[in-house]
């Protein structure tokens, strides 16, 4: 798996950082997303799948 | 059943707290974007199609004002999403700033340092129920008086620096300010409402403290573009969704979970595992109050074969298109265990619910503190006996459990 995330189409709604915060994080300043982890393990693949599907703002994409 | 080519008359009763209108389906396959009356009697679109509401709730050419406020469809005589909110030529500005100031204190990480203050005081509430229920010759206790409604309380007066023991004061005016049915007196709530904190903020304003209250007064003090009616708008809001919307969805994930024997048990079998997916469905399948989410059109713009106008009011029915069955399989069913991910019980695009991160680190802890504890938990009334008071939120007035 291949995680990219869009940081002008970000609406800082911190929901990938719940859910996934190893792979996730967010700006201390706006909370815009920041990407930990580009090629997360499998066990924690569930996880940022849920994080992509519940972005509001579409704004993470997976290849896999 | 049909459609009628007469618009559909808000609000659309519904036979029970958990259940939707079947007319809903019927709308979604037939007429996804609609004509409507309002409860308050002028016309409006209705939207019910899963992909419409969200792409609408994305689109930038809706907002909460309106280029002629005085000319605006009204929606109800509640005092919340009643009618166009904000300036129509700052609204975009407005909102910017507002996620800047707040984004910070509502973080994730912010979130999760607080979860342990949280799994506190659910002990606490919980410890009290049991000695409650210990104590009442029939054994019956109110979880809405003993959890859900302190609990959302206790948090959100720490975060904003809100006094807890005003809780009763601004519950009170918040009920009425979203309440349909009481004319006037709505408004009258909300001037009240803007009274009381107005006060606070400027005790804040006196003597500052580490919360948001404090955050915002100091932040309109440095912005000449921040008006000072707007800082009190926004807090009242804050207050006001911080606690009626957290209130409400614990009750309705306990109703369906708890009307849903089976999903109760997998739930106390496997608390930490279970709790999120539960959650994610709790959040998809509650449908708290009869409207949606409003947003005025600030130009004309084609949706679903259907030309919106300018200045149009759009109610956009989350409800129903949660339950959109060309997204979800078994769309009505509860079931934690699906397949599809995604909901729209905190919105999309820009005004995507900013305490959405608070709202899931309540509602698990909560839920999963519910399921460790008590798991024989059952509902001490019938569904069709309890009281949903008559406000955007539909909520609760008591949850009688016994265990």
């Amino acid at each position: 798996m291949y995680v990219s995330v869009d940081q002008d189409a970000c609406v800082s709604s911190g929901q990938c950082a719940l859910t996934a915060d190893d792979v996730f994080d967010q700006r201390d300043s706006d909370g815009v997303v920041e990407l930990l982890d580009a090629t997360p393990p499998p066990h924690r693949q569930p996880d940022v799948r849920s994080a992509a599907a519940n972005c509001p703002a579409m704004a993470i994409t997976l290849r896999e | 059943m049909s459609v009628a080519t007469e618009p559909v008359q808000l609000p659309i009763a519904r036979p029970n707290v958990l259940d939707l209108a079947p007319l809903y389906e019927v709308l979604r396959r037939e007429a996804p974007i609609t004509p409507a009356t309002t409860p308050a009697g002028d016309p409006a679109w209705l939207v019910t199609r899963y992909a419409e509401v969200r792409d609408l709730l994305g689109d930038k050419r809706l907002g909460r004002s309106h280029p002629e406020p005085e000319r605006a469809a009204r929606i109800t005589t509640a005092a919340v999403q009643n009618g166009p909110s904000g300036n129509y030529d700052t609204e975009e500005a407005d909102h910017t700033r507002m996620r800047r100031l707040l984004t910070p204190a509502f973080s994730a990480k912010r979130m999760r340092m607080l979860s342990g203050h949280v799994q506190h005081l659910v002990d606490g509430y919980v410890d009290q129920l049991v000695a409650d229920h210990a104590g009442a010759a029939d054994g019956v206790v109110d979880l809405r008086a003993g959890l859900a409604f302190p609990l959302p309380v206790a948090v959100i007066c720490r975060l904003l620096g809100a006094p807890e023991r005003d809780r009763e004061r601004f519950h009170g005016l918040s009920e009425r300010m979203a309440n349909y049915a009481i004319g006037d007196d709505a408004q009258r709530a909300r001037a009240e409402f803007s009274a009381y904190m107005t006060e606070l903020v400027e005790a804040k304003r006196a003597e500052p403290g580490e919360d948001v209250l404090s955050d915002l007064v100091r932040a309109q003090s440095e912005d000449p573009s921040f008006e000072y009616a707007e800082m009190v708008r926004l807090c009242v809001g804050l207050l006001f969704a911080g606690h009626e919307t957290t209130v409400n969805r614990i009750g309705l994930g306990t109703l369906f979970l708890l009307t849903r024997r089976d999903q109760w048990r997998a739930l106390t079998d496997d608390p930490d595992g279970r709790v999120n997916a539960t959650v994610e469905e709790i959040m998809r399948l509650g449908a708290p109050g009869d409207l949606g989410l409003l947003r005025y059109a600030h130009t004309d713009l084609d949706v679903a074969g259907v030309t919106v106008r300018r200045g149009d009011a759009v109610i956009l029915s989350i409800n129903a298109a949660n339950r959109d069955v060309s997204v979800y399989t078994d769309a009505e069913t509860f079931d934690p265990d699906r397949a599809e991910r995604t909901h729209l019980g905190f919105g999309h695009g820009a005004h995507f619910c900013i305490g959405a991160s608070l709202a899931r680190t309540e509602l698990r802890i909560v839920f999963a503190t519910l399921a460790r504890r008590l798991p024989d938990l059952r509902l001490a009334c019938d569904l069709d006996d309890l009281e949903v008071s008559p406000t955007l939120t539909g909520s609760l007035t008591a949850l009688p459990v016994t265990w």
